[in-house]
């Protein structure tokens, strides 16, 4: 079954009298599972068209149905029921623990404590930050900082991870890890769609997308019924 | 001499000398994936060629006998010829790719544009696969030695190569299209 649909989705901004296409009529099915990759040059969409997969924000005109449900019908409770957008500069700026924050995060969403306790460490497990544990989100260096995102984001258990340019900024040495470490979640079955304005950031994804002048360029039509992950074609 | 998998072969034998199966066994793992043979024969053709342009010699076996007798194994190793030519062979190669890239370039203006452009949006599909598959995804986690190295390296230059191009597709494809829609458009 289909995880996420976008039928003929499409946005414009307008800046005063002028109209700018963003996205013309885009779709996009993605199965679950599936590490897809948008790439394009800056201010080509990309962005706009991840926030409008995670239900962030609605399309001008188009349907995006998550788990065969429109994402609209829900009243925007698409985050944190399956909708995992990570975002890689929340809270940076307050300084807390890491553990602090992905317990008080789930505290504010009636979790209890012992259990949101278990869920931040098995998160930082996954997203291999355990080591981050105890530093301050002051202190986390760029590779550090996208891994606890994403273990803020694991804590919600998400079906699908949407994350924009999860590697931007990212030293070189660490940008193949992070990249690697996506691939992971997406063999244990966690759909992932990521956006690329490098597209040496694509690696590692079952289909990669060109966005420019509103317009999605790419594999439409996965090759295969099935999503077969890497890692248990070579059998690990 | 015009043969890749002479040059190829050559490098094999600067980055370590040895024997004419040991180097089929080393090229197939090496460049297998880039070069086919089309028999073992090929490479000891190959290893004539290179000693007969003077790139390697024989060297005494290790049990002290010397080669070229009664040896049943004759190793190589590469001269400071070889090493020499080699090298510019390698610095050549850039401007091989030039010259392909002006070829396929000029070959593409030759077609109608809607033509063009339908070959644009394959070469950006190819690029797209050729980005995401270009070695592979734990290559960080892979050791530190020159197998790995030279697999992340062509990692990178493949990824690095594909992003070009992808900026390039995108200026084509506007120039094309441009193109495309002018009343006058040939075609």
């Amino acid at each position: 079954m289909t995880l996420l649909e976008l039928d003929r989705v499409s946005r414009h901004h307008r800046h005063g009298a002028l109209e700018h296409v963003v996205l013309r009529g885009i779709s996009l099915t993605i199965e679950p599972g599936e590490l897809v990759a948008v790439w394009g040059p800056r201010r080509c969409g990309r962005s706009t068209l991840l926030r409008i997969a995670a239900g962030i924000e609605p399309p001008d005109a188009g349907v995006v149905r998550f788990a065969g449900r429109e994402l609209g019908a829900r009243g925007g409770d698409a985050l944190g029921r399956g909708v995992g957008y990570v975002r890689l500069d929340a809270h940076q700026s307050e300084g807390r623990v890491v553990l602090d924050e992905l317990v008080l995060a789930q505290l504010a969403r009636g979790v209890t404590a012992t259990i949101a306790r278990t869920r931040a460490h098995e998160a930082l497990r996954r997203a291999e930050a355990s080591h981050c544990t105890s530093s301050s989100t002051h202190a986390l260096d760029s590779s550090e900082t996208v891994r606890v995102a994403l273990a803020r984001t694991l804590v919600q258990d998400p079906a699908l991870l949407v994350i924009d340019e999860p590697v931007k900024g990212v030293d070189l040495l660490e940008r193949d890890a992070i990249l690697a470490l996506l691939r992971t979640f997406a063999d244990e079955g966690i759909t992932v769609l990521v956006s690329a304005g490098d597209a040496t950031a694509l690696l590692g994804a079952d289909r990669a997308f060109a966005l420019s002048e509103g317009v999605l360029r790419g594999e439409h039509v996965r090759e295969g019924a099935q999503v077969l992950p890497l890692r248990r074609l070579a059998g690990v | 001499m015009r043969s890749p998998v002479s040059w190829a072969l050559l490098g094999l034998v600067i980055h370590r000398p040895s024997y004419g199966y040991e180097l089929v066994q080393r090229f197939e793992r090496i460049h297998g994936d880039s070069l086919e043979l089309s028999s073992m024969s090929q490479i000891y053709t190959a290893l004539d060629t290179l000693e007969h342009r003077g790139l390697i010699e024989e060297i005494a076996a290790e049990n002290g006998e010397v080669a070229g007798v009664r040896q049943p194994k004759p190793h190589y190793r590469a001269t400071a010829q070889g090493v020499s030519e080699h090298r510019q062979w390698l610095v050549g190669q850039l401007a091989e790719e030039r010259r392909r890239s002006r070829l396929f370039v000029r070959q593409l203006a030759m077609l109608a544009a809607p033509d063009a452009l339908a070959v644009i949006e394959q070469l950006e599909r190819s690029c797209l696969r050729e980005a995401a598959t270009a070695g592979p995804v734990d290559g960080a986690n892979m050791p530190v030695d020159g197998h790995a190295t030279a697999e992340r390296l062509l990692s990178e230059e493949q990824r690095l190569a594909a992003d070009a191009k992808l900026s390039w597709i995108l200026y084509a494809r506007r120039q094309l299209t441009a193109l495309a829609t002018r009343p006058s458009a040939r075609r």
